[in-house]
């Protein structure tokens, strides 16, 4: 596969002493910090029933680690200028440290005592559970979550991960006791997860100075993926759900899509950036703002991952042109798979696309998001940099295929959430 | 303790005989290049009638110039993979567009044909009208977005701080487009521009070519200086909202220093004592919102159990603007009770001052977090054009300075000036009903 020499993505595969992943980004030219990012298998699909329970465990771990406290972590972490946050997702949790690239050896043993040795402080559980509370009671009161909330359960049944935002319900959340933390931290967090390294030390020296700041880490077998079920074929009727006291209507369409290693990616890739995923360039801006001026924003995104993927198109209005806005979504998204759009279009939307690699290796932490993405998936050393040359070798064809596939109307469900009046949608 | 802040490497600063002021930054080994055009003007401008103009000419800059028409200024830019965007503030408006370094002379064609050429036809600005609506409309599903509408309503009676840059409603549905191209022809022009490059870029080259471009614009612009002074406030203010959310929440108004003013570094330490974040001098554009455990706020709100979070912010205006802090109530808890810790707190901080460990700490953060501001052309580019508005030459290493040898005793004076309660602006949001499907 031909990869673009002007690159400077340059992603390098190594391991730690106990076989734990390494994949290693150099940071971009000019830049003063590093990224460093934990990546275990200790997303919300692992919840069980005690659901919310990864939700707790990640932000947990960034609260304090061995012996040092909250307030400990945060002055040490002041200190030196760093930030040290996590973040969970269906499949996975990420636990991100970033600071002055001078700092970056002193500053591992933060992060590996938040990975490996978390506190469970009893006093930040509490705070977390009060926090989470308010962000279950915001799903239901700001509709832009409401709408969201409401299409992941119309296209996904009962017990798939995607169904779930990971916040739990409040009577799981309060139910998660400390054992519970442990348990889920030695599964999901002590097994071999990834490290992901956006940094200046080259990589046998970041091999060992991982391997020796993550020594003893106790490795456990890797969890096995949770059984997913099927998506569901959702029913036609749109789904309207009042939300009073605001002045926009939101408005989601979506369905199950494909997972990331699906050979039709990269089609299916084009045909959602030409459909809303390439802001002002798409089909979506284009028609229901430029042309209409019905909306503020419309955009579509397409989450391609491991066990699966879904597509959502969304747009907020007023409420007296809900039923406009929606007509114009649908007849877009289903354009979009019925006809092969015209080579032009398709050239703009493609070099657009990958031109835009270039401002992802701006900072450190745009161009470390590209290296999380390529450890998650477990992309090979020279995807980013053979990446234009797959794209540009889909034909229009193919993408109309790949919509076909990946955005299927025929499977989608249909949100609205706001202050809905007599002359919504009916 | 000493620190430093600025871009890698020398700024070329000049100004062209029609009175626009360029700074060039090159970055030799950036692989993109960032272009802001800055004008000094905002919703500091406006009028009553007239409020949410500066951000509707912003919209306007995107439909179509001479060389430029509508559509084909976003694709120009889009095609390259590059960004484009812009946002609109009190005291400026500016446009940004980061490109991969080779396309660098688009973004710089856009912004001379648009400067004083934008179309404002009627049949654009009446499409453009709608859309405005729609991004004010949406803003209002957030609660948070009323309250904060409402302080500033609250505390300025007779300066333009007292509306949003997105405008009322009401002017936004009733403003002409010969207004709104009465205003645009009024305040932007070379004189209140002030251009910014940052990136990979041939300086001499890029000089010559800035010349060709921008040298043939006619001299323009009225004086955007705002004579209006807010009268001194004699009491507390107090207002209370309703309406959906999730948990009640405050958000606190005090006077605050307009950036020039000697207090300004004392003040801004006190917004990190308070709320834990180094927001002027921050690695990122405003910094990251997050939780900051050793600040005060969270030590006597979010660890008692009281608020889910709790925040203070001060953002140095070009007039003497707000001093804010905002708390959201754990669900059971009173707002009166998080009122009366806040309350008591900002006594605490006017009578004792911070500890001399927590200004270790604090200017420690700060000047960590300037070391990492000019990362990357973009925020490169931001950070130039800021203070190219706000400030004098040197005037960021000159407040990094100033803040980095500010006293303990001076944080604690600029709390006894910032807090006195008949200074105060509240607005109290308490939250009714909820969603119910259909």
């Amino acid at each position: 596969m031909e990869s673009d020499p002007r690159s400077p993505l340059q992603l390098e595969r190594g391991s730690l002493d106990d076989g734990t992943e390494l994949v290693r980004q150099p940071t971009p030219a000019g830049s003063e910090s590093f990224s460093l990012t934990y990546l275990a298998p200790a997303g919300w699909g692992y919840d069980g029933r005690k659901r919310g329970l990864a939700l707790l465990a990640s932000e947990l771990v960034v609260t304090g680690g061995g012996k040092r406290d909250r307030a400990e972590l945060a002055r040490e972490l002041d200190r030196h200028g760093a930030t040290l946050t996590s973040e969970v997702h269906p499949e996975s949790a990420e636990v991100t440290l970033w600071g002055p690239a001078e700092h970056f050896v002193p500053l591992l043993p933060l992060l590996a005592d938040s990975v490996l040795r978390p506190r469970w402080d009893p006093g930040e559980v509490g705070r977390l559970r009060r926090r989470v509370a308010e962000r279950q009671m915001r799903e239901r009161s700001q509709p832009d979550q409401c709408a969201e909330k409401a299409l992941y359960r119309r296209i996904f049944s009962e017990g798939h991960p995607y169904r779930e935002t990971g916040l739990g319900t409040p009577r799981t959340v309060p139910s998660i006791t400390r054992p519970d933390l442990e348990r889920f931290h030695r599964r999901h967090y002590t097994c071999r997860g990834t490290m992901v390294a956006t940094c200046r030390e080259p990589l046998p020296r970041l091999e060992k100075l991982l391997s020796a700041a993550f020594r003893g880490h106790d490795s456990v077998p890797a969890p096995t993926s949770p059984k997913i079920p099927p998506p569901v074929r959702p029913s036609p009727e749109v789904t309207r759900l009042m939300v009073p006291g605001g002045s926009q209507v939101e408005l989601r369409v979506g369905g199950a899509s494909i997972p990331r290693a699906d050979p039709g990616y990269p089609a299916a890739f084009l045909a959602n950036e030409l459909l809303g995923g390439r802001s002002i360039l798409s089909r979506v801006f284009q028609s229901l703002r430029e042309k209409r001026g019905l909306v503020y924003h419309a955009s579509s995104e397409l989450e391609a991952m491991l066990w699966g993927g879904y597509w959502v198109v969304e747009a907020g209005t007023r409420p007296s042109q809900v039923e406009e806005a929606q007509k114009l979504l649908l007849a877009e998204i289903g354009a979009v798979a019925e006809e092969a759009p015209p080579t032009s279009e398709l050239d703009r939307i493609r070099e657009s696309a990958i031109g835009s690699t270039w401002l992802e290796l701006e900072t450190t932490a745009t161009a470390h998001e590209i290296a999380v993405d390529a450890a998650y998936h477990h992309l090979p050393e020279d995807f980013y940099r053979t990446w234009p040359t797959r794209l540009r070798a889909v034909t229009p064809r193919q993408v109309a295929e790949g919509a076909r596939q990946a955005i299927d109307l025929t499977r989608s469900a249909v949100v609205v959430a706001g202050p809905l009046g007599a002359n919504s949608v009916g | 303790m000493s620190s430093r802040i600025g871009p890698n490497g020398p700024v070329d600063r000049f100004v062209l005989a029609n009175g626009l002021q360029v700074l060039l930054a090159p970055q030799p080994r950036a692989v993109t290049t960032s272009v802001w055009v800055w004008y000094r003007v905002g919703s500091k401008n406006e009028w009553p009638g007239v409020t949410g103009a500066s951000h509707w000419v912003e919209h306007m800059m995107f439909n179509g110039s001479p060389k430029f028409p509508k559509g084909t200024m976003d694709r120009a830019i889009m095609e390259t993979g590059g960004y484009l965007n812009a946002f609109t503030d009190v005291d400026f408006t500016a446009y940004l567009t980061t490109v991969p370094a080779d396309h660098l002379m688009v973004p710089l064609e856009i912004e001379a044909d648009r400067m004083t050429r934008a179309k404002m036809t009627a049949e654009e600005v009446e499409r453009e009208r709608a859309i405005v609506l729609s991004e004010r409309e949406g803003n209002e599903n957030w609660p948070e977005f009323r309250a904060e509408e409402e302080l500033y309503a609250l505390a300025f009676r007779h300066h333009p701080y007292r509306w949003d840059p997105l405008g009322y409603p009401e002017d936004i549905r009733s403003l002409q487009a010969d207004a709104l191209a009465s205003y645009y022809r009024r305040f932007y022009g070379t004189r209140n521009a002030t251009l910014v490059v940052s990136g990979r870029l041939d300086r001499s080259l890029l000089r010559r070519r800035v010349g060709e471009l921008f040298s043939p614009l006619p001299e323009g612009g009225d004086d955007p200086t705002v004579h209006a002074t807010e009268p001194r406030q004699t009491g507390e203010r107090r207002t209370q909202l309703t309406g959906p959310g999730t948990t009640p929440f405050f958000y606190m108004g005090f006077r605050a220093p307009a950036v020039l003013e000697e207090s300004v570094p004392a003040v801004l330490l006190l917004d990190i004592l308070l709320g834990g974040e180094s927001r002027v001098f921050s690695a990122s554009v405003w910094g990251r919102s997050t939780d900051h455990p050793s600040a005060r706020l969270y030590r006597r709100l979010v660890e008692p159990g009281l608020a889910v979070r709790a925040t203070s912010e001060f953002r140095p205006r070009a007039y003497p603007g707000l001093f804010t802090i905002s708390a959201q109530c754990a669900r059971g808890v009173s707002l009166n009770r998080v009122e009366r810790a806040l309350l008591a707190e900002l006594e605490r901080i006017a009578a004792r001052g911070p500890t001399e460990s927590e200004m270790r700490e604090i200017r420690e953060k700060v000047r960590q977090a300037a070391l990492l501001a000019y990362e990357g052309p973009t925020r490169t580019a931001f950070r130039l054009g800021y203070f190219a508005l706000l400030g004098r030459p040197g005037f960021e290493e000159a407040l990094l300075r100033r803040v980095l040898s500010t006293s303990a005793g001076e944080v604690r004076e600029a709390a006894e000036a910032l807090f006195p309660g008949d200074s105060r602006c509240v607005v109290r949001y308490e939250v009714t009903g909820g969603s119910r499907g259909e």
